[in-house]
């Protein structure tokens, strides 16, 4: 791998976020309303609504809110919400934070119970435990999340009261207590995942042990753990590897319902509320964010390949 | 005499009496106990924080946690002293005179005057700040600052409803420093005299005031601190109260308060209220410009059904005007019922024995508008009328439909007068002049209202303008919602307001029970 690669691909992602801000700005541009009618809603009079538009720069011409917001963001500054009058940049960023924490606690949960499932799965191929697995990963998939947690409020904090039903707590502030409220979240979002991520590892471990280089090494005498582990594992992971970063950008933006049922500010809520509210400034920076997000993890996805997998060159 | 179950039940029995009749003075019967912290669930982010700008419930809350006007809203209705302390007017109510008390402070302790008032309906005033307050204080002129702690309202027409005008949600009292260097300053940090003082704000989850040491009532707030978290899931905030988290969810959902009705601990609230949701017909726009359609639309509806489907019991039948006993000035009107046949002649006589076919549109946000259309859809079907529903997202009903649509949904707050409600959608110079109604001689009834302190000459008036309403149907009002919320019983002295957006939380106590009160 070169580092005219690695340079290229940089490049690319920045290439991808200029056009993402140009559709997201496009977009919003043709949606009927917008930030005033938003902001004074049922109280809009015709001036009124002129003089919050004039105050919110929303009267200038496209071409010079765009260039006005991009020279902001070069700079850092990714300007003030138009509902919240914050700073854009600081609000979104501890939003990821929280996205991102949910992001992570569900993933290792996940790869804790899905990995091993799958492997499972592959190598007792047919027996019960690998029906078992389909069964409750058909299960898990077939399961919308605002069914499971919905179900899992109403009986883990309703009825039995071990959990707190919804809520956030910073774990800076209070660690026990945040933790307790990340349990059933969690959970919820790791339900989708472990299903598909399970499914797809028993299926490509199955391929795998079924190739000649693993009778080779039956035939060469190896243990079963080794040639599981060293073998075959090794190169199964790789399509894994791609569902996991694509979950990334699922556990980003699609787990909104998951952060409204829980009240979790993260990134995916103020996204809706900013687009809810025309609050141009906040989508465009959003979007921008979880784009730019999405292309790290899957060029760092693509990296992890040629490290696995010395065959692959990039160039 | 000693306490048994039933002197027990009696004497709950009379206490409960008393407070049918003045729910004001029940606040009053227990000892408040000091300290604790009151967690509040709201139902939505509190975008605005700015007071003379917020324009929803939760922003309502936390502006009267932080500011202070000079009147406020009791439970009943009534104007209430607030920063002022007596008011008066001359003889034709055309000129208010408000007295402030003594030795006020904002928060950074600087002294609150009379010119920080004029200070402040000037800017509520000014159409370039764009308050919601501005179409709903009243027909103020001019407001001049006499002493330091006299202020005095000139108006263009008499208005007797100016002190409780006044206790409107965004005439708040802000200092005049601020006006004029960083009135913006406001939608960050907060510079008031209300009972609390901002802590912390994260608009999307949680919002921490606490005691203002220096607010003018020292008795008051009882509890410490007050936190406001924002659950947008309906459910999750109910679940939150079972579980003790939090003390008091704000509105609460028919069906969520069924659920809380029977639990342990939990004290369901219920007030009747004049809030609804209604059928706005353009009145200038065919075939609704004839009052003989409108009419039969009225007379298809079956509203005992409605009050069933819309409020799930939780409400009362609507006679298509806005006023009902929860209003001064109230007198009933002979209930309209569902009279198929008449319906039918109406429409007949309309040029239209077929009925005809019409698209109604209804704005997702919340969902007991799309449900109105539908039972209203199927009514209207017995007398051959066809009713297409359009649910649209808020924005695009906001910025495409509303006042501008000839067949819609709407759905309002009760108003503190029933001079608010008309003035706010029907009359011809309304705030929202939905319906383009436009009827001369209701307007004068209203207008002449206005100059009347006398009840019973009021309560006149306002019948003749129901009657006009009730003959004409500028728009379909099937059935009221009561408001309703819960709290948990540790929590006392809150009583649910009928207007849905005041909450009088400095009067509010956490008994021992409350788990805050421990810690």
């Amino acid at each position: 791998m070169s580092a005219s690669y690695i340079l290229k691909r940089v490049a690319l992602i920045f290439y991808t976020l200029l056009v993402v801000s140009l559709l997201v700005f496009g977009i919003t541009q043709v949606l009927p309303a917008d930030a005033a009618v938003m902001m004074l809603g049922e109280n809009a009079t015709a001036d009124a609504l002129e003089a919050l538009r004039n105050s919110m720069g929303l009267n200038d011409p496209v071409w010079l809110q765009y260039l006005r917001w991009i020279g902001g963001v070069l700079q850092g500054d990714f300007g003030t919400s138009l509902r919240t009058g914050q700073q854009v940049g600081p609000a979104l960023f501890s939003a990821l934070g929280t996205s991102l924490m949910l992001a992570v606690f569900s993933l290792a949960f996940m790869l804790v119970l899905a990995l091993p499932a799958g492997i499972l799965a592959a190598i007792r191929r047919g027996k019960l435990t690998d029906l078992l697995v389909s069964f409750l990963s058909y299960i898990g998939v077939a399961l919308p999340e605002f069914v499971t947690a919905t179900l899992a409020v109403l009986f883990i904090a309703d009825w039995w009261g071990i959990l707190p039903p919804a809520g956030y707590v910073p774990l800076s502030q209070d660690l026990a207590g945040g933790l307790r409220h990340l349990v059933l979240p969690v959970a919820v979002v790791s339900i989708i995942m472990i299903a598909h991520v399970s499914r797809m590892v028993r299926s490509e471990l199955v391929d795998v042990l079924h190739t000649d280089y693993i009778r080779a090494a039956h035939l060469k005498g190896l243990s079963r753990s080794r040639i599981l582990f060293r073998h075959g594992l090794r190169n199964a992971l790789l399509p894994t590897i791609t569902i996991v970063a694509l979950d990334v950008g699922y556990l980003l933006g699609g787990v909104i319902v998951v952060e409204e049922i829980f009240s979790i500010p993260g990134i995916g809520r103020a996204l809706m509320a900013a687009i809810q509210a025309r609050d141009l400034p906040v989508i465009q920076a959003g979007v921008l964010i979880m784009a730019a997000t999405y292309c790290i993890v899957n060029f760092a996805a693509d990296l992890m390949y040629a490290w696995l997998d010395k065959r692959i060159q990039y160039d | 005499m000693s306490l048994n179950r039933r002197t027990f039940l009696l004497s709950t029995a009379a206490v409960m009496a008393l407070n049918a009749y003045a729910p004001d003075i029940a606040l009053a019967q227990a000892a408040p106990e000091r300290g604790g912290t009151l967690r509040v669930a709201i139902d939505q982010a509190v975008s605005v924080l700015h007071p003379l700008l917020s324009r929803v419930n939760p922003e309502y809350l936390a502006a009267e946690l932080l500011y202070s006007g000079l009147t406020r809203l009791s439970v009943s209705m009534q104007a209430e002293p607030d920063l002022a302390t007596e008011w008066d007017a001359n003889e034709t109510l055309t000129e208010w005179t408000f007295k402030l008390r003594d030795n006020l402070k904002f928060h950074d302790g600087a002294a609150c005057t009379s010119a920080d008032v004029v200070a402040s309906f000037e800017a509520i005033l000014n159409p370039d700040f764009a308050s919601p307050a501005r179409n709903n204080v009243g027909p103020i002129e001019k407001i001049e600052a006499v002493d330091p702690l006299t202020v005095k309202f000139i108006l263009s027409t008499p208005y007797a409803d100016l002190p409780v005008a006044l206790a409107y949600n965004n005439a708040r009292i802000v200092p005049a420093s601020v006006i004029a260097n960083n009135f913006e300053s406001l939608r960050l940090e907060a510079n008031g005299t209300g009972p609390f003082k901002l802590v912390s704000y994260e608009p999307d989850r949680l919002v921490v005031v606490e005691r203002n040491p220096d607010y003018y009532d020292s008795a008051r707030p009882h509890v410490d601190r007050v936190e406001l978290r924002v659950f947008p899931d309906l459910g999750a905030q109910v679940s939150s109260l079972i579980a003790g988290d939090i003390d008091l969810v704000a509105t609460v959902e028919p069906n969520d308060f069924m659920r809380l009705e029977g639990e342990d601990g939990i004290d369901a609230l219920r007030a009747a209220s004049g809030q609804f949701c209604n059928v706005n017909f353009g009145t200038d726009i065919a075939p609704f410009n004839d009052a003989r359609v409108r009419r039969a639309l009225a007379l298809c509806i079956d509203r005992d059904a409605m009050v069933d489907f819309m409020t799930e019991g939780y409400g009362i039948k609507g006679n298509d005007t806005p006023l009902n006993e929860s209003y001064a000035f109230f007198k009933a009107l002979p209930q309209r019922e569902a009279n198929l046949e008449e319906a039918k002649r109406l429409l007949a006589e309309a040029g239209m024995p077929d009925g005809f076919e019409a698209e109604l549109i209804a704005s997702d946000r919340p969902a007991i508008r799309t449900q109105l259309a539908i039972a209203l859809r199927e009514m209207a079907k017995e007398i051959g009328v066809t009713i297409n529903v359009r649910t649209m997202p808020h924005a695009t009903y906001l910025d495409q439909v509303w006042t501008k649509g000839a067949f819609y949904i709407g759905f309002y707050n009760m108003q503190p007068t029933p001079d608010g409600i008309f003035k706010l959608l029907f009359t011809s110079d309304a705030a929202w002049n939905e319906t383009r109604w436009n009827n001369k001689q209701f307007d004068a009834l209203i207008e002449e209202a206005r100059g009347i302190l006398d009840a019973d000459k009021r309560t006149e008036i306002y019948t003749k303008a129901q009657e006009l309403m009730f003959e004409d149907v500028p728009s379909l009002i099937p059935a009221f919602f009561d408001v309703l919320g819960a709290k948990r019983a540790w929590m006392h002295d809150y009583a649910i307001h009928p207007r849905a957006s005041v909450f009088r939380l400095d009067f509010a106590w956490l008994d021992a029970n409350s788990p805050t009160r421990a810690s």
